[in-house]
C-alpha cells in the first residue's frame, strides 16, 4: 500500500541530504556559539540543534548551487533560515499560542527554560538570523546580500509568517472555514519561509531575475504541497508512524484539505502541485536540478 | 560647550523631526488582511506621547556628517520599529507583566498575549525590511545598509536588548550597571552609530557616537530613577522593592546616582568635543545630553 513512486535516478537523495544537512548542523554550531548570558543560549542552541530533516536550508543551498553559485555562498542565508523557522517554532508552541509540551518527543523550549527565556531566546534567533546573513556571507556582491535581508524579511513578517498564525489562530474552532482562507493560511505558515529559502539562495548564487521567479514559483508549489500532504497523512496513518499525535487537527477542529475536499481530491491536488513544481525546473541543467527534484518528490511521498 | 548647546533650539528641532517621523511610521505600517496584527502593530508603534529619542539621535548622528535626512529617516523609522517590538515583549505577563506602557494599556492588554507576541515578531522584521526597500540606493550604498541592519540586530540581540531583558528578569547582585547598559545604553548606541553608517563616517568616528550614544542612554535611564525616587518619595509609595535591581537609585542610593550622572554627562561630552570640526552640526547632539539631565533635575524639583 506504500507509495513507492520515487523516480529511478541516478541521484542519491539519501546521501545528498546527509551530506547538506551535516554541513548545515556544523555550520548552526558555530554560529550561535555559548556566550554571555549563558542561559539565553543555552535556550537558542537547544531548539535550533535539536535536529530536523533542515529541509529549508537545504533547498535554499541547492537552489544557489543550481544558478550556479557555491553552498559557502549560502550557507549564513541557509542557517538564518533555520534559525526563523526555529524561531517561529519556540514561539508557536508557547502557553498563550498552541501550548505544547512537546516538540520532536523533547520538552519544548518554554518547559526546559521558562516562558519569558522562550521569547527572548526566539527574539535574539529572529534577530541573529539577520545579523548572520549582512555579517557572514562571504563572496556575494552587498547588492545581493541586500537584497537576500529583504526577501527575509518579507517572508517572516505581517505579510508572510506572522499573517499565516494569525489567521490560524483567528479560525480556530470556527465552522466556516473555505478552502481559500485554509490555502491563506498553508500559505503563509509553510510556503513564505520555504520561498524565501529558495529565492535567498538563487540571488545569493547570483541567478537572473528570470531564473529567481521560476524557484519562486517552485518554492511556493513545494511549499503548499508540504501541507496538503501533511493533512492526508494525519488521516491515513496512525501516531507511531507519524512520530506525533495523528488525528490532532481532527480532534482540534482544525480545518485540514482531506476535510474541505476528500482524500482523493487532495491526493489530486498534491500530484497537481508537485507536477507544477518540477515543471518550473525545465530548462535548468538536469544534474544541478535533480536535488530540487528529489525535494519535491520526497515532500510529496513521504510517509511521516 | 555648555553655552552653545543652551542656544541650539533642541525643543524646536525635536518637535518638527517627531511630526516627520509619526508620519512615516504612520505610512509605513498600512493596515491589510488580516487586520488585527497591523492594528497591533500600530497601537504600539504609533502610541501617543513617544518621545522618538531613538530615530532623533539617528537622524542627528547623520546630519553631523552631512547626511540627509532622506537618507536616513527608513534607518530612524526601523529603529522605533524594533524598539517597540522589544518594548511589546517586554512587557507581557511571562516577563515584566505590565498592564500599562506610557499611561495606556500595553499591547497583550488590548490585542491578547497571543497577538502582542505575534505584533513584536512582525515588527522586528518590519524594521528590515523598511530600510532595506525605502533607503534611496542612489544616496546610500548597500555596504553601509548591510553594516547598519548588522548594527541593529546586534543590538536587540542576545548580546543586547534580550540580554538586558534577561539579565533584569534573573535579578542577581551588581546586575544594574548590566542591565541599564544593555536595556537602555544599547538602543541609544545604536541609534547614533547608525546615523553614521548611514552619512559614511569613517571608523574612528563610529566608535565615538558609540561611547557618546551609550553614555546618553544610560544617563537618561539614571536621570528617570531619580527622578521616580523623588516622586515616590514626595507620594510616599513603597514601590522600591519592585524595582530593585533595575534602579540606580535602589542600588547606590540619590545622590551617588546623581554622581553617575555628572559623570556619564562630562563623558558624552567629552567624546563631542573630538566632532568640532562640523562646527554647529555637533549642537544638536550636545544639546541631547543637558536634557537628558535638566528636564530630570527640574521636574523631580518641582515635584518635590
Amino acid at each position: 500500500e506504500e507509495h513507492n513512486s520515487w523516480p529511478k535516478s541516478t541521484f542519491d537523495f539519501k546521501s545528498y541530504m546527509r551530506q547538506k544537512a551535516n554541513n548545515v548542523n556544523q555550520a548552526l554550531n558555530a554560529a550561535v556559539s555559548l556566550r554571555d548570558p549563558a542561559k539565553i543560549h543555552e535556550s537558542m542552541r537547544y531548539s535550533l540543534l535539536a535536529g530536523g530533516k533542515r529541509v529549508r536550508p537545504v533547498l535554499c543551498i541547492a537552489a544557489c548551487e543550481l544558478v550556479g553559485g557555491t553552498e559557502s555562498m549560502a550557507m549564513p542565508a541557509a542557517c538564518a533560515v533555520e534559525m526563523i523557522h526555529t524561531m517561529s517554532l519556540i514561539h508557536d508552541d508557547l502557553p498563550c499560542m498552541d501550548n505544547d509540551d512537546l516538540r520532536r518527543g523533547q520538552p519544548t523550549n518554554h518547559i526546559v527554560f521558562g516562558e519569558d527565556v522562550a521569547v527572548l531566546a526566539g527574539d535574539a534567533l529572529l534577530a541573529f538570523a539577520f545579523e548572520h546573513i549582512a555579517v557572514s556571507t562571504i563572496k556575494v556582491s552587498p547588492l545581493r546580500i541586500v537584497r537576500a535581508v529583504g526577501e527575509l524579511a518579507r517572508a517572516i513578517g505581517a505579510e508572510g509568517l506572522v499573517a499565516g498564525q494569525v489567521v490560524d489562530i483567528s479560525s480556530e474552532g470556527l465552522s466556516e472555514v473555505g478552502l481559500e482562507q485554509l490555502e491563506f493560511i498553508h500559505v503563509h505558515k509553510t510556503a513564505k519561509l520555504l520561498e524565501g529559502a529558495v529565492v535567498l539562495g538563487a540571488i545569493l548564487g547570483g541567478g537572473s531575475d528570470e531564473e529567481v521567479e521560476k524557484l519562486r514559483n517552485y518554492a511556493r508549489g513545494i511549499g503548499l504541497l508540504f501541507q496538503v500532504v501533511d493533512d492526508i497523512l494525519d488521516v491515513t496513518k496512525s501516531s507511531e508512524e507519524l512520530g506525533k499525535t495523528a488525528g490532532k487537527d481532527l480532534v482540534a477542529d482544525k480545518v485540514t484539505y482531506p476535510k474541505l475536499m476528500g482524500l482523493e481530491k487532495s491526493r489530486e491536488l498534491a500530484e497537481k502541485l508537485n507536477r507544477e513544481a518540477q515543471e518550473q525546473l525545465v530548462g535548468f541543467a538536469s544534474d544541478k536540478a535533480a536535488p530540487l527534484i528529489a525535494l519535491a518528490n520526497y515532500i510529496a511521498y513521504r510517509q511521516n | 560647550s555648555q553655552s552653545t548647546s543652551t542656544q541650539f533650539d533642541l525643543k524646536g528641532y525635536w518637535t518638527t523631526l517627531i511630526a516627520e517621523i509619526n508620519q512615516k511610521l504612520d505610512q509605513a505600517i498600512p493596515v491589510q488582511y488580516p487586520g488585527k496584527i497591523y492594528e497591533a502593530m500600530r497601537y504600539s508603534v504609533l502610541a501617543s506621547g513617544a518621545k522618538r529619542a531613538p530615530p532623533i539621535m539617528c537622524v542627528a548622528a547623520c546630519e553631523l556628517f552631512g547626511g540627509s535626512r532622506l537618507a536616513v529617516f527608513p534607518t530612524a523609522c526601523a529603529l522605533e520599529m524594533v524598539h517597540a517590538a522589544s518594548l511589546i515583549h517586554d512587557d507581557l505577563p511571562c516577563m515584566d507583566n505590565d498592564p500599562f506602557r506610557r499611561g495606556q494599556p500595553s499591547n497583550h492588554t488590548t490585542f491578547g498575549v497571543d497577538m502582542a507576541i505575534l505584533a513584536g515578531d512582525a515588527l522586528f522584521p518590519l524594521g528590515f525590511r523598511h530600510i532595506v526597500y525605502h533607503t534611496p540606493s542612489e544616496l546610500v550604498p548597500e555596504s553601509r545598509i548591510l553594516r547598519v541592519i548588522a548594527e541593529i540586530a546586534r543590538s536587540v540581540g542576545s548580546t543586547g536588548m534580550a540580554a538586558g531583558q534577561f539579565v533584569d528578569l534573573e535579578g542577581g547582585p551588581n546586575s544594574v550597571d548590566f542591565v541599564q547598559e544593555k536595556k537602555f545604553g544599547v538602543m541609544a548606541e545604536c541609534s547614533a552609530v547608525c546615523g553614521g553608517l548611514i552619512a559614511g563616517a569613517d571608523d574612528d568616528e563610529i566608535q565615538r557616537l558609540r561611547r557618546y550614544g551609550r553614555a546618553v542612554g544610560v544617563l537618561y535611564q539614571v536621570v528617570d530613577d531619580v527622578l521616580d525616587a523623588k516622586v515616590q518619595k514626595s507620594e510616599g509609595k513603597e514601590e522600591e522593592k519592585k524595582k530593585k535591581g533595575k534602579s540606580y537609585v535602589a542600588l547606590y542610593g540619590v545622590e551617588k546616582a546623581i554622581e553617575v550622572a555628572e559623570e556619564l554627562r562630562a563623558k558624552a561630552k567629552k567624546e563631542l568635543d573630538g566632532f568640532e570640526k562640523y562646527d554647529e552640526s555637533v549642537l544638536p547632539l550636545y544639546s541631547f545630553v543637558d536634557y537628558a539631565v535638566d528636564r530630570g533635575f527640574n521636574v523631580g524639583v518641582s515635584s518635590s
